[in-house]
């Protein structure tokens, strides 16, 4: 068709408006194939990830967010993650153009994606017999941990707890299961105060004289289930829904909306994220560490992140959750430890660490769970470090031939040097901190406390105990801040 | 941090915790109230200055290490810099450390901090009040022996590589004891009835101090103004530099001075200090008949400066940049004075960012970039370097690279990091870029 064209304009046109002609015609054609390309008739809103493969790739953080790429690279390459799929930060400026709603298209979009993900797990949203549950969890370009909504465990309500009671053999995990989505649920996405369910949780604990959630019975649970929903009713005016696709919808909105939220807007205003950037929305099948004594769940390093040594580094909770390794309640357990408990699963995730350092070519933070004996990966990301093992992990990554040195020389930070510059505490010595202020200028010294600069240290006693202590009434004049000085003990400098 | 305690604590590597509000000092008792603890004068605490962090009592701390990892690490980046790093040191001791963390030479030696010293600050003082120029000379020659002695120390240090040696740069009086407390000191002599002679000679100080105080004293007799107007310092600066630099020459080993005039805003000052500096340079190597090459360049830190730094060019073998007197007049701000508003811009979004801790690219860099093309268009191989707070911020040591400066010269204790920044900028580290 074109070259026919381009003769008959030859033949009718001068040499010189040929030639503008035929450039003019392959502009056009170039154009045309560009749209073909870049913008199909339906614009993709959702990426797809599990089975082995991910629609995503670690290079589209902008579009997936850091969490959702991430969870796209590391089931390309290979390594094991519940599926799931991701709605794009683009889904989010609709949802914020769109009156705060999602458009219909990509509603159903996310449907089908769900619809692929009961195939790969053969488990059934809101089935009863075996219900598949989800996590909805935000994830932006740039990390602002802690600061947006997640909500776990979706899909449950009373017909489909039945379902998870029979699947699982274990009454008590189905019901503490539920007991947290309908706390979450309540808090994040329908607005009620956190504390109002913890104060329900104390009460009954209370009344049943007992300290640890852990010790909460079937019948404890189910009475605070009971509280929960009256809760919500009396708070909100409305019943916490028992749909499993209304909660999904409602969670999924909850998450866009917390791009928004107060904390989120001031930590962005802090470290200068762009506000139009916006989230987006991973949902992804649940595992669960807390499915008895082969189940765990843990964080680890690729390195140590303080010393920068190359050793398997991390710790875990069996039988637990990823917010009780965060609440400090139990003491979590070396990654060593889970050699002798579970070697297979330690091995394989040894080998992964190992797999994820040399794809990602840094320092790896990533978060795992094992549910019953099954290994899965729910996070990665570049680890933070101190500039110790800033240093040391730059040179050996450079001397395995991981990084070339142009690149390690960019992996520490200019300004992190300065910690490694000065004299610094003894890390042997056993310290008491009393105060602190701002870290003004590096370094650490002894020196001894003056009134008045130039005092002659002739004059200072010294013999005297270095300090003492005593309850004393407190003056009630005091300055707002105050600096510290640092002076060099006698005979010093 | 940019409170000046922090600045200068920074500058000199000593630790320093500030604004740490759990600490209640009550100065008159002489003691301060954290926790339950009295802290009383005498006593010892620890600081980290690295975390913010106060303990009691003596805690034992341990020397960075420098070699290992570190060393290794440090030398990979000098193997992609473009940009020399040197120190700014002022006396043996702080080219000893320079060295240690690898300075390539020292960018700005303040010749006039070796005045302040506790023993020598009584002679510059009479080197200043003296009635005329023999009395003059006379406290200058006693300078003399000690500048020379500094200078040696500073050269032996750094075997070879450049040493920048600035000529006197701040305004007289800053060596003399200020005003009020003269009047006071004065006061209390007559009501003690003190001798005659004691009172007359403080009335003296008091009337030249007087004489020597400006309303403006950063825009006042300072920099090359003291050398043109006292061109008997500069004298004794330059033969103490090259006495200095011939007595270590001789001993065999190489030497390398580079002298640098202050504050020069039009081509004529500098003319006049250069003569100064090449005929002493001439006379003291001719007595002690030995050869040193050395480089007479200037700073470029009045905006008339940059401006004409075409003209000065030809006549300058080096510039460096000072920045952060530069910065004060391209902005019209005092840096001493600053502090009331600069803090409340920063807050309200005024100003992004502190231009005395970061160059000031649209305005301040505009300058450098246009004194750097109309330097080099006349001398394409002119040295070009910047000393100042600015040579140690990763930030501005990007665009020194960009302007194609030679070298940065910062405090010692950032010149590790200034090495890495500059290896970073050569390779391009686009973390800065988007600035």
């Amino acid at each position: 068709m074109v070259s026919r064209k381009k003769k008959r304009t030859t033949k009718t046109a001068g040499k010189k408006s040929a030639k503008k002609a035929k450039k003019k015609q392959t502009s056009k054609v170039k154009l045309a194939k560009v749209k073909k390309t870049k913008a199909p008739p339906k614009r993709k809103y959702v990426y797809f990830f599990g089975g082995g493969k991910a629609e995503g790739k670690g290079k589209m953080n902008e579009l997936l967010g850091g969490k959702g790429a991430g969870l796209a690279e590391m089931t390309n390459a290979g390594v094991p993650v519940p599926p799931g799929f991701t709605i794009t930060t683009e889904a989010c400026s609709l949802f914020y153009k769109n009156n705060l709603q999602l458009p219909k298209a990509i509603d159903q979009e996310m449907f089908q994606y769900l619809a692929k993900m009961e195939r790969i797990t053969g488990a059934k949203f809101g089935d009863l017999k075996d219900p598949l549950l989800l996590s909805v969890r935000s994830g932006s370009k740039f990390s602002m941990p802690g600061m947006m909504d997640t909500v776990l465990n979706l899909g449950l309500n009373e017909e489909t707890l039945k379902g998870l009671v029979g699947k699982t053999k274990d009454e008590r995990f189905a019901y503490d299961s539920y007991r947290r989505l309908i706390q979450m649920f309540g808090s994040v996405v329908m607005g009620v105060d956190k504390e109002a369910f913890e104060k329900i949780i104390t009460r009954r604990k209370e009344r049943e004289r007992i300290k640890l959630d852990a010790a909460l019975s079937v019948e404890d649970l189910r009475n605070i289930i009971a509280k929960f929903k009256e809760l919500i009713k009396r708070k909100t005016g409305e019943y916490f829904p028992g749909d499993p696709r209304e909660q999904l919808r409602m969670a999924r909105d909850a998450v866009f909306k917390s791009w928004n939220n107060p904390r989120a807007i001031s930590y962005r205003r802090m470290h200068r994220i762009p506000g139009d950037l916006g989230t987006a929305v991973n949902i992804q099948a649940m595992v669960f560490g807390n499915m008895g004594e082969s189940s765990a769940t843990g964080v680890g390093f690729t390195r140590n992140p303080s010393t920068g040594a190359k050793e398997f580094y991390g710790e875990y909770l069996t039988n637990a959750q990823g917010e009780d390794v965060v609440s400090g309640v139990r003491t979590p357990k070396h990654i060593s430890e889970l050699e002798k408990e579970m070697p297979k699963v330690y091995r394989r995730l040894k080998r992964i660490a190992e797999k994820l350092e040399k794809h990602y070519r840094d320092l790896q933070d990533y978060e795992f769970t094992i549910q019953q004996d099954k290994l899965y990966m729910l996070q990665t990301r570049t680890g933070k470090r101190t500039a110790h093992a800033a240093v040391r992990i730059a040179v050996e990554m450079a001397k395995e031939r991981l990084l070339p040195r142009k690149e390690a020389i960019t992996r520490v930070e200019p300004e992190q040097l300065n910690q490694l510059l000065h004299r610094m505490i003894d890390p042997s010595a056993s310290v008491e901190v009393v105060a602190k202020g701002l870290a003004a200028s590096p370094g650490a010294a002894s020196g001894m406390v003056v009134s008045r600069p130039m005092m002659p240290f002739a004059t200072l006693k010294t013999a005297r105990p270095s300090f003492w202590s005593g309850r004393r009434p407190i003056p009630t004049i005091s300055r707002e801040s105050t600096s510290l000085r640092e002076s060099s003990p006698p005979g010093g400098e | 941090m940019t409170s000046h305690a922090a600045v200068v604590a920074r500058g000199m590597g000593k630790s320093c915790v500030a604004g740490c509000e759990a600490i209640k000092v009550f100065e008159h008792q002489k003691h301060f109230i954290v926790k339950d603890h009295v802290v009383r004068e005498g006593d010892i605490v620890t600081l980290n200055g690295s975390t913010g962090e106060v303990m009691l009592g003596e805690v034992p701390t341990i020397e960075p290490e420098l070699t290992g990892e570190f060393g290794e690490f440090i030398g990979w980046a000098d193997e992609f810099a473009k940009l020399k790093v040197r120190a700014n040191a002022d006396m043996g001791k702080d080219a000893i450390v320079a060295r240690r963390f690898g300075a390539e030479g020292i960018g700005l030696c303040r010749t006039e901090h070796m005045f302040f010293a506790e023993e020598r600050l009584p002679i510059v003082q009479k080197m200043i009040l003296a009635e005329d120029e023999q009395k003059r000379a006379e406290a200058l020659h006693k300078l003399l022996p000690l500048q020379k002695k500094d200078f040696i120390e500073l050269f032996e240090e750094m075997r070879g590589h450049p040493v920048t040696i600035r000529t006197i740069d701040p305004p007289l009086h800053e060596f003399l004891p200020n005003l009020e407390d003269l009047m006071v000191e004065i006061a209390i002599l007559r009501a003690k009835k003190e001798s005659f002679e004691e009172i007359e000679a403080k009335g003296a100080l008091f009337n030249r101090v007087k004489e020597l105080h400006e309303f403006n004293p950063m825009l006042g007799q300072r920099g090359c103004r003291v050398g043109i107007m006292y061109p008997e310092i500069t004298e004794m600066q330059v033969r103490a530099i090259f006495e200095a630099a011939c007595a270590v020459a001789k001993t065999g080993k190489p030497v390398m001075p580079e002298i640098m005039i202050p504050l020069v805003g039009h081509v004529n000052e500098f003319r006049h200090q250069k003569e100064i500096v090449n005929r002493v340079a001439e006379e003291v190597m001719q007595e002690r008949k030995i050869q040193v090459r050395y480089l007479v360049g200037t700073m470029i830190e009045i905006p008339r400066g940059a401006l004409t730094a075409g003209e000065i060019a030809l006549e300058a073998d080096f510039f460096s940049f000072g920045t952060n007197d530069l910065t004060q007049m391209v902005f019209g701000f005092s840096r001493d004075d600053c502090g009331k508003f600069l803090n409340y811009y920063l807050d309200k979004g005024i100003l992004a960012k502190d231009p005395y801790t970061s160059i000031d690219l649209p305005g301040v860099g505009q300058l450098m970039r246009m004194a750097v093309e109309k330097a080099r268009a006349v001398k394409p191989n002119l040295k070009i370097g910047i000393c100042g707070e600015h040579a140690g911020d990763p930030a501005s040591i990007y665009f020194c690279h960009q302007l194609g400066l030679d070298y940065i010269s910062c405090s010692p204790f950032r010149v590790p990091i200034a090495r890495l920044a500059a290896a970073q900028a050569a390779v391009g580290k686009s973390e800065y870029t988007s600035m």
